[in-house]
């Protein structure tokens, strides 16, 4: 699974980008486990990111799975 | 409804035609957001803004089309631009057309406030008003402005400031798993653990008899004998002693290895003559704990942490990729080294100066000549359009005649890179270059070789540390071996200098180019401009080469 970060969120990961290799499709609970435990400093930003899965944004019942491109979207402040 | 939607790194044009459902529509309403002088209540004189671009297209198309249910329009196009942006410039572009102009009115208002809440762009920066509109400090050279550069106006930057436009603009490249073999000099990339304790179980650290640790028998039976690559856990009992080699895994924890030269055999028992109080044990996980965190990513992998992610069996770290550098020479008057030069001529010393500065990296290097005449130039840069495409870094090293820098400037601008500065207070590398194109760098360096040492050490390798992940190399500071002279330097100056158990000494150079300096350089000291005089066994900052 390929993960972007976008604006602060890459000073909080150190990249722009990773991979995972989920074993089955995760829910965003679970996968925000899996991010945690990468990158422990996205904790401060988890109310107020949003995911979106293969560029869009993702339903709450959403399962992110290993060929997905999964974004972590902090605020926009486009315009 | 007809729909356009751009992400673009370049100008806004001034104008925009309307869509061709012109005669259709009756009304065709433009809106511009422009970059305004104040951010938060203090002066700026740009914003950065980043995309997610593939999304934020089709977000804008999603939220258009939602909105003509309820406003039916004929068309709209939404441009919006990322990157540098200097004030008063447009960073938003809607033009949208309809019958009437009322639905045009209402679908742009909600349009936009739904762009603030949903598009995946962000104003990353704001850059202070020094940034851009200082004026330049030392024009000798009178030159036509090219359209890159009068788009930008940009003024000459002190080191910080260049610094940290680069290190903003140098983002780390998408990292990928490698083998061990394959990783040296790359960027970890992922936190790495131990996943079971290190070593596993106790060891011996030498030939001898392992016992209980707090067994004070007179004489021991030996119940079983371990070789080195023997596992046979047991418990032992008070009175049992195994005999041990230097690296045997002990048959359980809580021993003690009394060395064969302390002991007497008899038999199958042994006899204690002197007991030390070493235990000789290496403990079970002494060296590392299972989950124990054993490298942090940004680690420049060498051969010592290669050998600990072996170790830890991590066979396939997830690393920087190898970068793809093009690297172009420019200027008529050089000719390959293997050749005599005619007068006016001089050999190409930058190619392989730049290629080795590169070794550093883990890199694949392109490199090529392009003349001094731009459609020659526009022509050899077509035909390797795919290389230059999808290269991370663009080099072009500047020949030494008037103009040479229009030539790069133009060059980097028609192939699609935005100038972001082009002319620094430092002293040497003064007149170097710097742009961008989405995520790749561009630097045109100013023609002679001291020139390109000092801005690959200053800048490029900044840019390329950026690339793969790494931490930015900091000054160190140090003492000056012999002393450094008043000079009128009203520029910020980075001399070459060797570093040795003295101290550094500072090299004679000239701007003129002298490689000679360079043979002994390993150091760059730094130099405040106006310092006057600095006495040896004062203490400067510098950096190594």
């Amino acid at each position: 699974m390929r993960l972007l970060f976008f604006a602060q969120l890459k000073d909080a990961t150190g990249c722009a980008s990773a991979e995972i290799k989920p074993a089955m499709p995760l829910n965003a609970e679970q996968l925000w486990t899996e991010l945690l435990k990468q990158f422990p400093k996205l904790a401060a930003h988890r109310t107020s990111a949003r995911f979106a899965r293969n560029q869009e944004y993702a339903t709450p019942d959403a399962k992110f799975s290993d060929n997905d491109e999964v974004a972590l979207i902090p605020p926009v402040s486009g315009g | 409804m007809e729909i356009e939607v751009q992400l673009t790194h370049e100008l806004i044009a001034e104008k925009i035609p309307p869509p061709n459902s012109i005669g259709a529509h009756g009304a065709w309403l433009e809106f511009r957001g422009v970059v305004r002088a104040e951010e938060n209540g203090r002066a700026i004189s740009a914003l950065e803004y980043e995309a997610y671009p593939e999304m934020a297209e089709r977000e804008i198309r999603r939220i258009l089309k939602s909105l003509s249910v309820r406003h039916p329009c004929l068309a709209a196009k939404i441009v919006h631009r990322v990157g540098v942006i200097p004030v008063g410039e447009t960073a938003i572009y809607a033009g949208i057309a309809s019958s009437h102009r009322g639905e045009a009115i209402a679908l742009l208002a909600e349009f936009m406030n739904l762009l603030k809440q949903d598009v995946p762009i962000w104003k990353v920066r704001a850059l202070p008003p020094s940034s851009i509109t200082q004026p330049e400090s030392s024009g000798t050279e009178k030159r036509q402005p090219s359209q890159a550069a009068e788009k930008l106006k940009s003024g000459a930057l002190s080191f910080d400031e260049a610094f940290a436009k680069i290190r903003s603009a140098s983002q780390p490249l998408p990292a990928l798993r490698a083998p061990l073999a394959e990783a040296f000099g790359r960027v970890l990339r992922e936190t790495v653990r131990a996943v079971e304790d290190f070593p596993a179980y106790d060891r011996s650290t030498r030939d001898g008899y392992a016992i209980l640790q707090n067994d004070s028998s007179e004489t021991f039976q030996i119940v079983d004998t371990l070789h080195a690559a023997d596992w046979k856990p047991r418990q032992l009992k008070t009175g049992e002693a195994v005999r041990v080699a230097t690296g045997s895994a002990l048959p359980c924890e809580k021993l003690r290895v009394v060395m064969q030269e302390n002991v007497e055999r008899i038999g199958d028992t042994i006899k204690i003559i002197r007991l030390e109080n070493a235990a000789n044990v290496r403990r079970r996980g002494e060296e590392m704990r299972a989950g124990q965190t054993v490298l942090q990513p940004g680690t420049v992998l060498n051969a010592g942490t290669l050998a600990l992610l072996a170790t830890v069996g991590c066979a396939q770290p997830l690393v920087s990729p190898r970068l793809r550098i093009v690297h172009f020479t420019t200027g008529d008057e050089v000719v390959p080294p293997d050749q005599v030069p005619r007068p006016g001529e001089i050999r190409d010393s930058n190619s392989i100066l730049v290629r080795g500065l590169l070794q550093k990296f883990p890199c694949d290097i392109i490199q090529n000549h392009l003349r001094e005449d731009f459609s020659s130039a526009k022509s050899r840069a077509e035909m390797l359009k795919a290389e230059i495409e999808s290269a991370d870094v663009l080099l072009i090293s500047g020949g030494a005649s008037v103009g040479e820098k229009d030539f790069t400037r133009d060059l980097l601008a028609h192939l699609g890179f935005q100038i972001v500065f082009d002319r620094l207070n430092i002293r040497p590398g003064a007149p170097l270059i710097f742009g961008v194109n989405g995520p790749r760098v561009a630097f045109g360096l100013p023609g002679n070789p001291v020139s390109h040492f000092v801005c690959f050490h200053l800048f490029v390798a900044a840019a390329l540390r950026g690339l793969v992940g790494a931490e930015s190399e900091n000054f160190l500071r140090g003492p000056l071996a012999s002393g450094l002279e008043d000079q009128p330097n009203p520029r910020e100056t980075f001399t070459p200098a060797r570093l040795d158990p003295a101290g550094l000494h500072p090299l004679k150079w000239t701007s003129s180019g002298d490689v000679t300096c360079l043979v002994e350089t390993n150091a760059l000291i730094r130099v405040p401009a106006n310092c006057g005089s600095i006495e040896a066994g004062d203490e400067v900052e510098f950096l190594p080469t």
